[in-house]
């Protein structure tokens, strides 16, 4: 009797150990039971917000020169690691420069072997909800039209990392956004001030030219190494302290990383200034400027945390306001360092085969130019027409079509398509569908097609 | 006929007698006491310049240059997690030869005398009988704690982020 007692009570406590097992787990951070809708499509997303204003014109649409300067001859395609075609064989002036020639004769060589476009999904004519460049990253990072969106605030709803976070129970050290500058409020996008989301589900940034540049090296770059040893007294003060003072969450000013994600974030931190100092951090070859350090970073952030969801932006582009020519150059090497780095996800491991990646300008540029001339006498642009709300995406990886959408003169999708993509690779569609913050006309590229 | 000068001075007279009112001083007997914030009060963000400078001057006794400040908060608005930023920050700091804190031996001394002033200095305020007591004791209990582990804490605070 005595025996059998012992084997009942047994087999309840096995029972109840086992459904603790297999439920603990998908508890997320909301509290709810995980409850995913579809199958998770890759581990890994990467989002390229490309690249500060870009015009379709020379872009997808590989027209060079000869719809923005009307030089006739003058079309071919300058972004040859996202799109086909062939480059263009007249007034060349967006490679490098060779010396004892005109400046910039000497295309970057692709670096992919085929151009990412013919790899995977692309949609060559999308409408975007905003002229703008905050609003558009916005866009980008929320899914949301960015209707009332500030500068110099959060936005407004909450971003991809917030659902993901919230939805499919990422860590902060999953989530990563890196920007590259601190201007035009682009380090409020790690996170929206969102009270159902908010910074409780925000994502971990580097703004790297600051943190890793200069500045970041006179400040940081003294600080000493704790041993745990040591840092578990400081963590429990802190938390002591924390508890009692109780901050309320509309007070919330950071997002938060667990006491070992913080510890490991501070050792990246560390590491990378040494490995700076040794000249250790792949740089894409022929990349210059902010564009550059941030993509670079981010393979850095790529090798040390394998995060499931990566965002940076890209923005040299924008100088085409009043430079032509260096608007040309910057496309060009904006193209040259997303092929690198995807080639970069291909050399880690984990990610190989089991990423995808999304580029896609925040914003267009406008159909005709301001009267601003360069060193070629070549107009600049502007973004605020019409023709600014034109643009496109390229997604590549894993299991994603191989398919060309739309054209000029068939758009099809939305800049707020992305979000709800995102949502679809990570099998968290319908919660994130049914937040109520997310465009109405938005849906998730994969059911575009 | 008068003169207008008389009828000037007559003037000036009657009017200086009309308004001039006897000051009478008040003397209530109020007590001199020492007023410290209390948490509950304190629901204003410091911004990045605000909490850097008043920092650097807390831990050096002196004010920081322009310069490292913009540097600083440049570098504090890159960082996503600013608990991060904030203990590299203060890491940074404590390695440095320019402080002005108390002695680990001097903490031990008298660790309750150090509480009360560790509160003060960053927070601005008494603790309450049970943070004292807590404080006290973890200290007390745990040999291997040290001023800039417990500087460290408090600037690191929820708190001190706020006033």
């Amino acid at each position: 009797m005595r025996s059998n007692m012992k084997r009942k009570e047994f087999i309840k406590k096995s029972a109840i150990t086992l459904g603790g097992a297999l439920v603990g787990p998908y508890i997320l951070p909301s509290g709810r039971l995980f409850a995913r809708t579809g199958a998770e499509k890759a581990a890994h997303v990467v989002m390229v917000m490309f690249a500060g204003g870009v015009r379709q014109q020379e872009s997808v649409l590989g027209r060079y020169l000869e719809d923005s300067q009307g030089v006739s001859g003058a079309a071919g395609n300058i972004m040859p690691n996202l799109f086909t075609g062939n480059a263009p064989t007249k007034k060349v002036v967006y490679g490098l420069d060779i010396p004892g020639e005109p400046k910039g004769t000497d295309p970057i060589p692709r670096i992919v072997s085929s151009p990412l476009a013919s790899q995977g999904l692309v949609f060559n004519e999308v409408t975007a909800q905003s002229a703008g460049h905050y609003v558009g990253l916005n866009t980008l990072i929320t899914g949301s039209r960015g209707i009332a969106q500030g500068l110099k605030v959060r936005p407004k709803s909450p971003t991809v990392f917030e659902y993901l976070r919230k939805h499919r129970g990422f860590a902060a050290t999953d989530c990563w956004f890196l920007g590259n500058g601190i201007g035009n409020s682009t380090p409020l996008l790690n996170s929206s001030d969102n009270l159902d989301y908010g910074l409780d589900y925000g994502a971990n940034m580097f703004i790297p030219p600051v943190t890793f540049g200069s500045f970041g090296r006179t400040v940081l770059s003294n600080a000493k190494p704790y041993s745990n040893l040591e840092l578990e007294p400081m963590y429990n003060m802190k938390s002591f302290l924390d508890q009692s003072f109780a901050l309320e969450k509309s007070l919330q000013t950071t997002i938060k990383n667990t006491d070992e994600e913080r510890t490991r974030v501070k050792a990246f931190i560390r590491n990378t200034y040494t490995k700076q100092s040794l000249g250790q951090i792949a740089y894409p070859p022929s990349g210059s400027g902010g564009d550059a350090v941030n993509v670079a970073y981010a393979g850095e952030i790529l090798k040390e945390f394998k995060p499931r969801m990566l965002a940076l932006n890209l923005s040299q582009v924008d100088g085409c306001h009043s430079n032509f020519t260096g608007y040309l150059r910057s496309l060009h090497r904006a193209d040259h360092i997303v092929g690198w780095l995807w080639e970069f996800i291909q050399s880690i491991p984990e990610m190989k085969d089991n990423t995808i990646m999304i580029v896609a300008p925040e914003c267009g540029r406008n159909l005709n130019p301001n009267p601003i001339l360069d060193e070629n006498d070549w107009l600049a642009f502007d973004h605020s027409d019409r023709n600014a709300m034109r643009v496109w995406s390229v997604m590549v990886g894993k299991n994603v079509p191989q398919l060309s959408v739309g054209d000029e003169d068939n758009p099809v999708g939305r800049l707020t398509d992305i979000v709800p993509t995102i949502a679809d690779i990570f099998g968290v569609y319908e919660e994130v569908m049914g937040s109520g913050y997310i465009d109405p006309l938005a849906m998730s590229q994969f059911l575009r097609v | 006929m008068l003169s207008f000068k008389p009828l000037t001075i007559i003037a000036l007279i009657t009017s200086l007698l009309i308004s001039c009112t006897r000051e009478i001083n008040v003397d209530y007997g109020v007590n001199d006491v020492a007023i410290y914030e209390t948490k509950a009060q304190k629901h204003k963000a410091k911004n990045e310049a605000e909490y850097i400078a008043i920092l650097y001057t807390n831990l050096t006794q002196e004010a920081i240059s322009p310069n490292l400040l913009y540097q600083t908060q440049n570098v504090m608005y890159s960082i996503g997690d600013q608990n991060v930023a904030k203990e590299m920050l203060l890491s940074n700091y404590f390695n440095s030869q320019n402080l002005k804190i108390p002695s680990d031996v001097e903490m031990r001394l008298n660790v309750e005398q150090f509480v009360i002033a560790t509160y003060k200095r960053f927070l601005l305020r008494l603790p309450s009988e049970a943070e004292k007591q807590w404080f006290i004791r973890y200290i007390e209990n745990n040999s291997n704690v040290t001023v800039e582990m417990v500087y460290t804490a408090f600037a690191a605070s929820d708190e001190y982020g706020f006033y």
